[in-house]
């Protein structure tokens, strides 16, 4: 293994992270902004121009708040949780291509850190060690909403797990590969060669499962506010609980990402247009995650259960039976 | 009196033949509106309001009486209109400052213009400008009197001061076209209103014995106490009913509390007040309450001194302020430590009550105020009646004024304050050390010398003589002659000549010798001159007899023989008796506790002087609370056990918790109450099922009546002859206090005078050449005292009296137990 | 499970827009949840949803009052910090310590003393409001026969204790005040009604 390559991979985990560390933030901002908007609301206002410094200020105060440790916790767990969280986020972005290889004073970069043949199941596997954040700080915690909020995060997300992943088996069955760069080549023909055209129900699925593992409404059970507080951070400050909140953020951008690159296209051809094309996509997906925090009501836990367990994997078997068959004949 | 039947608004009622209509309604839960009536006094007829129609016919239900089978109806469409008249007149150019009035709240002019529903005014008249009086510790608002003349009624029938009268008004006539217009009684009242006011009798100042109870019974603003002004709403208090502290007569009353400011959460005493249709109250009890301890905390300290001192004391010296529970407590603790109890006055009670059973067989005397209520001849010996208990003279003042009756007072100390009740009223100023002859006369007049031992009748008879003497008798001659006079119109209430011829017969005297029985016990007892006549005059007609006896006799030095001769008086004449016990509590001590004549070699004090000494005075080595702070009950002249109530907070220790020190166990002092010896007449009742409250009838429903035992009796009836010799004829000086007072704890209140003196009356003042203020050095031959002198507006004649309530002075340390002693006063 | 409530007709008529929502029953077996679960998703009730707050987004209708930089007007009968007004003329204190305010608040906050003064008025010396009992309904207000004590629109109560707006010399319109015309008058709680002197009867006061 050559120094460039230590060096160069290096660099892109520094930049992915400093970019999505500053995207959670900017994604707050964002969120309450929208969510003002969509209700007649300004939202932060005050701290810088249309408060954009809002960002700043929340940041600050994060990182200089006092890191309470209450005194019944499991500690040593406790304090490790929101690290499992943040890191099992950013982990899983090192098998995204964020974006087309291109070439920058003679050097060619690849805007992926590791371009490894099983990308999507790299993804997937370490987006679910994420588990273990709300799970281990939820029953670290000592508190009873905590510890209801880490019992549903683990029937949450393991349950949504079969649901990515059966959704996910009909296109990967189609373009034979699981790196997120033969996806991607799979459809580079323009947009006709959509997976999302062949495979609609696995989109539709893939996009509702993709809620349920972010924990965003209308499946935000795992820290429902009106229900069980912050769920498994109420015991939490300062920068620990910050970190639960970048790996929520970061995690929402990058299965905005997987849906673009998987069902629409991704970077295309992996020219410019193609490129600014995947960051539309995505800032499409984001938007939508806060479109529907502002218009839709969060469902209860045994329907979330119902609708995992009785509806949505058997459509996505259905729909992996039925690819089949297709492929066959 | 017999039973009758009335019909009133179509309910049928029982009640007493000549009782009043309104009186009959109201001890039946009937409303008729009545302002001016008060019950126990005569009808007013002021307000006009209590019109009812009996049998068809408009009468007043205050002074029509009730016949057997009467038809009555409390309205009719003319009575409607007339009270809806009345009320408008009241209203008036009423002022409407019913904001800052003390009495709105519980003013009767608001509640019967609410009432009867005025909601417009129709009348009118020029107002009259009417400033407002200060008569010290009553304030006077014309404006806002009504003329319903309660408080002239009220001081004339019940307090028997009669200081208040009605002047004119000055105002204009009312316009002519009222008088067809309006109702009748309507205008009568208003053309008596419109002429009057309320005025003391002579002069601008109040000259009476500050009751106050013309301020209670005042239905308006007109009267309020000057301290109480403005300074509180009358529904913001809480009432706390309780009974008086002070005398024995053991007054209901109820403390008006509330916290002090806004600044200080503490409750204080804003007030007394009282049932006045049914209880009246002297100063004492209406501006003495706030005689509480205040400010007091536990000090361990203190009350360990306080548990040492019992230990080491063999004696426990306290005054009768106490409460029953209290004196049973100090009976407990002499029972446990072998103490002794001592309370000369009480003691000299116990000792008279327990001579008098020997001849009445009874542990108590027969009597009670209400029968000297319901009396019509009233005799007291013994008592400075006025201030000894006031509610006795207010009984006796009753008695004179409402059942035509008439009274004689025996007493060295001349009193214009009883004199002037009533024209049918005599004073027999005795020598002191005569009360024994006063008795034998008692004896000789109304006993039953058929019925009396023989030994007494002779001796009675001792005192006779035949004598010849010149009288001058009167004659009687008819006289016609014309006559002009003012006659009362009973429609228009204005009075208008009238010119009749009139037959009068005219007295002419005649000479004439006659031979008379001569009693010689009249000349022993200072009789006035025609004595005899004036006797013969206020026996006529007369049923009821009621006597009551004070301690001038508990204390006499011949005490045993005067009780004797109490028995024999009720057993012999028709006499009720009645004893005036000296404080407070003095006849529950004398039943509750054996006491001891002489102190030890250490005492603790109780409310009085000891080598240790519990106080409620907040002067002592431990501190005690006083009767307005706490709970219990008080024995009264009325045999009656009543209940009194904590009014205000007490932080310190009890007498309990010095019972409980020695091993008494009882968590609260009222759990005494149902072990109050049931032998001495107490009944076993918790404190908590003891009433204290009057009915609509007037039925006293206090506490209850202590049971009057019957005791084994020997028979022996024979008495002492008294020897005439004893009487001290040379200066005295009594032991009394004045009005407005009775012990230290009326002079903690801050209404009222908190130093005494030497009080004198005006006119020996004079003859000694005092002045008010001057220094006087008072020598008996017990000891002396220098002391100021205070000029006494409420006694006459030479005697003078030293307090009580002042400790400073201890005066009783001049006096050997008897209320009189000899005296050489000199000004230094 | 759909059951009809029975209200008290308060102003309800026949004729009114008042109906009762019609509730769909809850479905029983699982059939039937799936036939609901199908048709609701499917129904675009949603997409509904989700245009809705696009809709108002791109209207960009804010409805925002940014205070403290801006505040809304206050209603005439807005109920804030008590005051004690004077009377214009003469500067004395309009309260007469009738009591009333005292007697009638609910949550018994209301105190005061009083005692006589020098020429033989009623006056209050101390009046306090418990602050953190009132509950500002302005029955004190309405029952105050001399429109002494007002509710003011003062409703920015920041302090360090709550006192600091109860005592008497704090609620009392300052001399100063009075005197440069700044006593306000609410026309809200207790204020005359207008047209109320045609509610009076007329009494004879013929001097």
């Amino acid at each position: 293994m050559d120094v460039a390559f230590i060096i160069e991979t290096i660099v892109k985990i520094v930049v992915i992270l400093l970019i999505f560390s500053a995207l959670a933030g900017l994604g707050t901002y964002f969120e309450r902004k929208v969510l003002a908007f969509m209700q007649r609301r300004l939202g932060p206002m005050h701290v810088g121009p249309f408060g954009l410094l809002q960002i700043a200020a929340d940041g600050i105060k994060l990182f200089t708040k006092e890191d309470i440790i209450p005194q019944n916790v499991v500690k040593p767990i406790f304090k490790i949780a929101p690290v499992i969280t943040a890191a099992t986020a950013f982990m899983a972005s090192a098998a995204i291509p964020f974006w087309p290889q291109f070439t920058a004073f003679g050097y060619t970069v690849h805007p992926i850190v590791a371009d490894i043949n099983v990308g999507i199941l790299y993804v997937l596997g370490v987006m679910a060690i994420g588990l273990y954040g709300p799970l281990l700080g939820g029953m670290a915690s000592a508190n009873k909403w905590s510890l209801i909020s880490a019992a549903r995060s683990a029937a949450i997300f393991i349950s949504y797990e079969v649901i990515t992943g059966l959704s996910l088996l009909a296109p990967l069955m189609m373009v034979g590969s699981l790196s997120l760069i033969d996806i991607n080549n799979y459809q580079a023909g323009g947009i006709e060669n959509w997976i999302v055209w062949s495979q609609p129900v696995a989109f539709i699925l893939f996009w509702i499962a993709a809620f349920a593992e972010t924990g965003r409404t209308p499946f935000h059970l795992v820290a429902n506010d009106h229900e069980i507080i912050d769920g498994f951070g109420t015991e939490y400050s300062g920068m620990r609980w910050g970190l639960f909140f970048i790996g929520e953020y970061a995690n929402m951008f990058f299965i905005s990402f997987v849906i673009a690159i998987i069902f629409l296209g991704g970077f295309g051809d992996g020219t410019l247009a193609g490129a600014i094309q995947l960051i539309l996509k995505v800032a499409f997906f984001f938007f939508f995650f806060l479109w529907t925090r502002a218009a839709w009501p969060d469902i209860r836990p045994d329907q979330l259960m119902w609708l995992c367990w009785k509806v949505l994997m058997p459509i996505a078997v259905i729909n992996v039976v039925v690819t089949g068959i297709v492929m066959m004949f | 009196m017999n039973e009758i039947t009335i019909t009133i608004d179509g309910k049928v009622i029982q009640t007493q033949e000549g009782e009043y209509i309104l009186n009959a309604a109201r001890a039946n839960g009937i409303f008729i509106p009545a302002i001016c009536y008060l019950s126990r006094c005569s009808p007013t007829l002021a307000c006009r309001i209590c019109l009812v129609e009996a049998d068809g016919k408009q009468v007043y239900a205050c002074n029509a009486k009730a016949k057997n089978g009467m038809e009555i109806k409390t309205t009719t469409p003319n009575i409607l209109a007339e009270r809806r008249a009345i009320m408008e007149v009241y209203d008036v150019n009423h002022p409407l400052e019913c904001g800052v009035c003390d009495q709105s709240g519980e003013c009767e002019l608001q509640n019967y213009t609410l009432e009867v529903g005025v909601d417009s005014q129709t009348y009118s008249i020029k107002d009259t400008h009417k400033p407002v009086q200060d008569w010290g510790l009553i304030h006077y608002d014309p404006s806002l009197c009504i003329m319903c003349e309660r408080c002239i009624t009220v001081c004339e029938d019940m307090i028997g001061d009669a200081a208040l009268s009605t002047v004119a008004r000055g105002s204009d006539p009312i316009e002519a076209e009222f008088k067809e217009t309006m109702p009748k009684d309507a205008y009568a009242m208003w053309n008596k209103l419109n002429k009057s006011l309320i005025a003391p009798n002579g002069g601008d100042t109040l000259d009476c014995t500050n009751c106050g109870e013309c301020s209670a019974v005042c239905p308006v603003g007109a009267l309020v106490s000057s301290d109480y002004q403005y300074t509180s709403n009358a529904w913001e208090h809480q009432q706390i009913p309780a009974t008086c502290a002070h005398c024995s007569a053991g007054c209901q009353i109820s403390y008006d509390i509330k916290h002090t400011s806004i600044a200080n959460p503490e409750p204080k005493i804003y007030r007394v007040k009282n049932e006045w249709n049914y209880v009246s109250l002297c100063g004492a009890g209406r501006y003495g309450y706030d005689f509480e301890n205040r400010d007091v905390v536990k000090h361990p300290e203190a009350f360990d001194a306080a548990v040492a001192a019992f230990q080491k004391a063999d004696t426990i010296a306290f005054t009768s302020t106490i409460t029953n529970e209290e004196a049973l407590i100090l009976q407990k603790l002499k029972e446990k430590l072998g103490l002794r109890l001592v309370n000369n006055e009480a003691l000299a009670f116990k000792n008279f009550l327990s001579d008098y059973s020997t001849i009445s067989g009874k542990t108590l005397y027969s009597g009670d105020l209400k029968q000297v209520h319901d009396a019509d001849f009233v005799v007291s010996i013994g008592s400075a009646l006025k201030t000894d208990n006031p509610n006795a003279r207010f009984a006796m003042n009753n008695a004179l004024s409402m059942n035509k009756g008439s009274g004689l007072y025996f007493h060295p100390i001349s009193d214009p304050v009883i004199c002037n009740m009533s024209k049918n009223v005599t004073q027999i100023q005795h020598s002191p050390m005569m009360e024994e002859a006063v008795l034998y006369l008692m004896l000789d007049l109304f006993g039953d010398k058929s019925a009396m031992p023989s030994a007494l009748v002779e001796y009675l008879s001792s005192f006779h003589s035949v004598k010849t003497v010149t009288v001058e008798e009167t004659v009687d001659e008819k006289v016609t002659e014309t006559v002009t006079k003012m006659v009362l119109n009973e429609e228009s209430g204005v009075e208008e000549e009238v010119t009749e011829e009139v037959t009068k017969t005219v007295k002419k005297k005649v000479s004439k010798e006659v031979e008379v029985d001569e009693n010689a016990l009249f000349g022993l007892l200072n009789a006035p001159a025609g004595f005899v006549d004036t006797l013969t005059k206020y026996l006529a007609k007369k049923e009821k007899f009621a006597l009551m006896v004070g301690p001038d006799l508990y204390t006499h030095p011949n005490a045993t023989n005067c009780a004797r001769l109490v028995a024999l008086i009720e057993k012999y004449t028709q006499f009720s008796v009645t004893m005036i016990p000296n404080l407070a509590n003095t006849l529950g001590v004398a039943m509750i506790c054996d006491l001891d004549g002489e102190r030890g070699n250490y005492t603790i004090g109780y409310n009085t002087a000891g080598d240790f000494t519990l106080s409620a005075l907040g002067d002592g080595d431990l501190d005690m609370p006083s009767l307005n702070q706490q709970e219990g009950t008080l024995t009264s002249i009325d045999k009656r056990v009543n209940p009194t109530n904590v009014a205000l907070p007490y932080g310190g220790y009890v007498l309990n918790d010095i019972a409980n020190a020695f091993g008494l166990n009882t968590t609260l002092t009222v759990e005494y109450t149902a072990h109050l010896p049931v032998d001495k007449g107490f009944k076993a009742v918790d404190f908590d099922a003891l009433p204290n409250h009057y009915t609509n009838s007037g039925e006293e429903v206090r506490g209850y009546v202590l049971e009057n035992l019957s005791v084994s009796v020997t028979g022996d009836e024979s008495v002492e002859p008294f020897d005439a010799s004893k009487a001290i004829n040379e200066k005295v000086i009594y032991l009394a206090n004045p009005v407005l007072q009775f012990s230290a704890f009326t002079a903690r209140a801050h209404q009222l005078p908190s130093s005494g003196g030497l009080y004198v009356a005006q006119t020996a003042m004079e003859t000694n050449g005092w002045s008010e203020g001057d220094c006087v050095r008072v020598k008996t031959s017990h000891g002396e005292v220098n002391t100021i002198v205070i000029a006494d507006g409420k006694i006459e004649g030479d005697i003078a009296y030293l307090p009580t309530f002042d400790t400073t002075l201890n005066s009783e340390s001049l006096f050997d137990g008897y209320r009189f002693a000899a005296v050489s006063i000199q000004k230094v | 499970m759909h059951h009809e409530e029975v209200f008290t007709n308060r102003n309800v008529t026949e004729s009114s827009a008042y109906y009762y929502v019609d509730i769909e029953s809850y479905p029983t077996t699982g059939w039937d949840k799936f036939k609901q679960v199908v048709r609701r998703t499917f129904s675009g009730e949603l997409f509904i949803g989700l245009w809705v707050v696009m809709r108002e987004m791109i209207k960009f209708d804010i409805h925002t009052v940014q205070y403290p930089k801006e505040k809304l007007p206050l209603g005439p009968r807005y109920r804030a910090v008590h005051k004690l007004l004077r009377l214009w003329e003469s500067g004395y204190e309009r309260c007469i310590g009738c009591g009333l305010c005292e007697k009638i608040c609910i949550s018994d906050c209301i105190r005061m003393d009083t005692r006589i003064d020098e020429n033989s008025r009623k006056e209050v010396t101390e009046y306090s409001i418990n602050l953190g009992r009132c509950i500002f309904c302005g029955y004190c207000a309405e029952v105050c026969p001399e429109l002494a004590i007002v509710h003011g629109p003062r409703y920015e109560n920041a302090s360090e204790q709550r006192a600091h707006f109860v005592i008497k010399d704090d609620m009392l319109t300052p001399l100063d005040l009075l005197k440069a015309g700044a006593q306000e008058e609410y026309p809200g709680f207790g204020a005359i009604i207008p047209g109320s002197d045609d509610a009076v009867k007329k009494t004879p006061l013929a001097y």
